[in-house]
């Protein structure tokens, strides 16, 4: 994984021009103050400019809003039902940052477990992510708690490490080789420049200084399930709304919901919560209808549950539910609180 | 890896698509209460009806194309593939439109999904079939699975209940079992009236006095979770371990296939490692999170 | 508003009220997780009164959580908050004598986005951020800089029409004054610049702010008035409204919600903090604001004894509509 090319900021909107031929690019965006990815616009790169992350993670792109899954139509044989034409444009995600690439690595394991999700799957494979390391990680980041860093280069196609006025270029795998193939902005490297970079991935790494100690923590969330005294406190000042779900990288609960008008329709699939009260309402109950039930749900989903199904924490210490929910509540906070002593009390 | 391998599951997917509905096509009708009706229907493609086979305790999601989409459990058993059957309480939006249609009317269908009750595990031993309400539904598909091989298994009891005599869901299957000399069958109702000539008496305390041998046999519940949380202490009681308790578990559902996220108790998702569970399973969940 | 002497009140006051029986929970505000932030702090243990802070980033309207405590609370509240409280009580959603309001007189809440602008910093790059009545001190990177205090709080707090409570059972403090008339003009300017739009400007301008909506009802949950047991937008027969995030969708389930609480509403802001996409929601919630007072010429959570409006009608109510 050694480094071998570089490229200067100043090339960078030349470079996506060129890769703009073949990919449709994703960048950083400000759309009133708030920081998306959206379509390039073909101008510059100025959103290296003020980019440390944004409000909305890139599983935007692979994972939308809203998105429709089939079409039909009842006609006088019956119902004619339409899968939406296959999309084979292929999206380069251009900065995006080591714990939400992470989290798309996360995403692709419940997306392929035997059944397949056509969806996400097929975008993914369209997708070439290039990474950016971070230089300015938030007081909300911990990713250094969960195996990853903020220069972490696993989880994306090429790697950038920001050394001032240039980027570092590492090639992660084949897609990323291929992609250098189409331009000639690239040039060599040095020893020093390599050198600069390792030094500023450290300084990187030393400024996340959230920490996070997740040794144990499956066993301890076990041992806590039905410690109700603990998870009505850590519940109480939740709203219920569904910001940390949505904005989350890792999160990916859909709704599934028909549209129909006079004879034609279409099913959707869209982003919901597990922090929502309707979310396992049943006709004649509700299993998580009071919300430390909810709250107790969405940590042991990340902390406990998928690691057990797929030996991986989803969570990426991206630090935006912690930076976004109204009234600060925070994650690492509640795992560090878990009692650890034998004596819980149970719930009747 | 995910909890359990269920690649050979991997069968009738429209186009490959897991989500994808199959089109079906309603040929009866049965009233079974004034709430709850039985659709009996069948493919619309040929081949796939001619293909289509399930195992019983699995249920597929029906939707009415443009209104919504809810998971059923087959009730008809895999024995019997003339039809499939599927029995529907009517509760909000979705199955109100559902049971607005007639005979001819085409529905969306797709699966089967989940696991299935464990046959070879049942072979060669008695079984405690205990239901309530509209929970008959999946039992029924093993119950007439099980009277469809009756020499694999050895005693059938079966105990089932109701709200009232009005809520009692397949009286012809119920007619059928009591006349079945093999079956021990026990019907009662949680509140008699002037009509009811039966045992009155909530399941779980049928159950007790009926008390059931756990030598050698394994209990299936189904029905309302008010009932599964009283009915699993009193087999506790009867001396049955909580591996010869299974029970067929019922959550909100939409994706069907274990992506949707909602159906999950504890790191198992009712739609893929269940519907069909042994209280071993989830016995530590119980409590909480159903 | 770092008063040593109302927090100390406020600690011991509260611990009072705990340790004689007098409320079951105390509501109120400690030091959050990240710099200049505070969170509810919501406790039945006497002990943790000694957390509860008092500072120019307690801005929560905590009044959201009297619907679903159980028990006498006392809470914590600004001006704006004592208004919902009140409101809650016209409501009959709060008996007056199951909370004991513990009143802030508030000299203005600190917009951290506004002090972000400002010094082109971050939250977390900021290193200390000092309010000396009307001017506030910001040290970053070594540099110290100071702004008029006006310029770094929530517009709703530029035009505050009760920043001392009117309804308290316990004054934490001495009385502050009202915000004067050009400040009320700061606030609005948002609102005045959409006014001044055409029709088609104007629907432009909202569809494409729609379009960023996710809807995560972050709006509706942070809303004391917003207390219903099954929001309209959860119903199923009938659908009112989709639930997925379509601009078309965002805007109806935002205008209802705004007609739900016309009334009600009593611009705390709380609303267009919440929101995660920076969506300028007072200006619709404000604009309701003055169509209630121009129409009925009542203001939401002033008198407690008054009716809840929307549910009175009054021969001189405005009737120039029906045609």
């Amino acid at each position: 994984m050694t480094s071998k090319k570089k490229i200067n900021k100043k090339d960078i909107a030349k470079l996506l021009s060129e890769w703009s031929q073949e990919f449709t690019v994703f960048v950083p965006w400000r759309d009133e103050g708030v920081a998306k990815w959206a379509k390039w616009d073909g101008k510059d790169a100025s959103f290296l400019d003020w980019y440390r992350n944004t409000i909305v993670p890139p599983k935007a792109i692979f994972l939308p809003p809203v998105e429709g899954m089939f079409s039909f139509q009842k006609g006088k044989e019956g119902y004619h039902i339409e899968l939406p034409p296959s999309d084979r444009r292929k999206e380069l995600i251009f900065g995006i940052r080591p714990c939400d690439a992470k989290a798309l690595a996360i995403l692709d394991m419940i997306f392929s477990d035997t059944y397949e999700d056509p969806y996400y799957l097929a975008r993914r494979k369209n997708g070439v992510l290039v990474g950016l390391g971070c230089v300015n990680p938030y007081d909300s980041c911990f990713c250094t708690s969960l195996g990853s860093s903020p220069t972490d280069s696993t989880n994306v196609d090429l790697m950038l490490t920001d050394v001032g006025d240039e980027l570092l270029v590492e090639v992660i795998t084949d897609k990323g080789k291929e992609l250098m193939t189409k331009t000639s902005l690239a040039q060599a490297a040095t020893q020093a420049d390599e050198a600069r970079a390792r030094g500023e991935r450290e300084v990187a790494y030393n400024k996340v200084t959230r920490q996070l100690d997740t040794k144990d923590i499956e066993k301890k969330l076990l041992a806590n399930f039905d410690n109700k005294d603990y998870w009505e406190k850590i519940a109480a000042k939740c709203i219920s709304c569904g910001i940390c779900t949505f904005l989350c990288p890792t999160c990916y609960c859909f709704d599934i919901n028909d549209e129909l008008i006079k004879n034609q329709g279409e099913r959707f699939k869209s982003w919901d919560s597990c922090a929502f009260p309707l979310y396992t309402k049943m006709p004649m109950e509700n299993p998580r209808a009071e919300k430390w039930r909810r709250l107790r749900q969405k940590v042991c989903h990340k902390y406990e549950f998928y690691p057990i199904n797929f030996d991986v924490i989803a969570c990426t210490g991206c630090g935006r539910c912690i930076r976004l929910c109204p009234v600060n509540w925070d994650i690492t906070q509640t795992l560090d609180s878990l009692p650890t002593k034998e004596k819980v009390k149970l719930e009747k | 890896m995910a909890v359990s391998d269920i690649s050979h599951r991997l069968r009738f997917l429209a186009e490959g698509n897991a989500y994808l509905p199959h089109i079906a096509v309603i040929e009866k009708i049965i009233d079974e209460t004034y709430d709850v009706r039985t659709f009996h229907f069948n493919c619309k493609d040929e081949k796939l009806r001619e293909e289509f086979t399930f195992e019983s305790g699995q249920f597929a999601l029906v939707s009415v194309l443009g209104i919504g989409e809810a998971p059923f459990s087959i009730s008809s058993s895999p024995t019997r593939r003339d039809h499939l059957e599927c029995s529907i309480r009517q509760v909000g939006r979705l199955t109100r439109a559902l049971h607005r249609l007639g005979e001819g009317a085409e529905i969306g269908f797709r699966g089967p999904y989940g696991n299935s009750f464990p046959l070879d595990f049942l072979e060669g031993k008695n079984l405690v079939f205990v239901g309530g309400g509209i929970g008959l539904a999946p039992l029924r598909s093993l119950i007439w699975n099980v009277v469809d091989n009756r020499d694999r298994y050895q005693n059938i009891d079966i105990i089932y209940g109701a709200r009232s005599s009005t809520d009692l869901c397949f009286r012809y299957d119920l007619e059928a079992w009591g006349k079945d000399k093999t079956i021990d069958m026990v019907t009662t109702v949680d509140k008699g009236d002037e009509v009811w000539t039966g045992r009155v008496g909530l399941v779980p305390v049928v159950l007790e006095q009926a008390a059931p041998s756990a030598s050698n046999a394994v209990a299936i519940v189904c029905g309302p979770p008010i009932m599964i949380r009283f009915t699993l202490p009193v087999l506790e009681k009867l001396g049955f371990t909580p591996e010869q308790m299974l029970t067929t578990l019922e959550k909100r559902m939409k994706c069907g296939v274990g992506k949707c996220g909602r159906c999950n108790i504890g790191n198992l998702y009712v739609c893929r490692d269940g519907p069909v569970f042994s209280y071993a399973q989830i016995k530590g969940f119980i409590s909480s999170e159903y | 508003m770092k008063d040593e002497g109302m927090e100390s009140k406020l600690r011991s006051e509260a611990k009072a009220l705990l340790e004689q029986g007098k409320v079951d929970y105390i509501i109120g505000f400690e030091d959050g997780s990240l710099k200049f932030t505070t969170t509810p702090l919501m406790t039945s243990d006497k002990d943790d009164t000694s957390r509860l802070v008092i500072n120019p980033f307690i801005v929560n309207n905590l009044s959201v959580f009297l619907t679903e405590v159980m028990g006498r609370v006392g809470i914590v509240a600004k001006g704006c908050d004592s208004r919902s409280i009140v409101s809650l009580v016209q409501d009959n959603k709060v008996a007056r004598e199951d909370v004991v309001i513990l009143g802030v007189p508030c000299l203005g809440i600190i917009d951290l986005g506004k002090v972000e602008e400002l010094v082109g910093k971050g939250r977390d790059e900021i290193e200390d951020i000092i309010r000396d009545g009307d001017r506030v001190v910001i040290m970053a990177s070594g540099n110290k800089r100071e702004f008029p205090t006006r310029e770094v709080l929530f517009d709703n707090c530029l035009s505050c029409e009760l920043p001392t409570p009117q309804e308290y059972d316990i004054l934490l403090g001495e009385p502050t004054s009202l915000a004067d008339d050009r400040e009320r003009a700061a606030s609005q300017k948002k609102i005045d610049s959409l006014r001044d739009m055409t029709p088609e400007q104007r629907w432009e301008f909202w569809t494409s702010e729609f379009d960023r909506c996710i809807r995560c009802y972050a709006c509706r949950n942070v809303c004391p008035a917003c207390f219903c047991q099954q929001c309209f937008v959860e119903e199923t027969e009938p659908q009112w409204l989709s639930p997925l995030p379509r601009w078309q969708d965002n805007l109806m389930f935002q205008v209802v919600r705004i007609i739900h609480v016309a009334g009600r509403c009593t611009d705390c802001g709380e609303c267009e903090r919440a929101c995660p996409v920076n969506i300028p929601l007072r200006s619709l919630t404000r604009g309701m604001y003055d169509i209630v007072d121009v129409l009925f010429h009542y203001r939401a959570g002033m008198d407690k004894e008054a009716p809840p409006l929307l549910a009175t009608y009054e021969a001189t109510d405005a009737e120039d509509f029906i045609r």
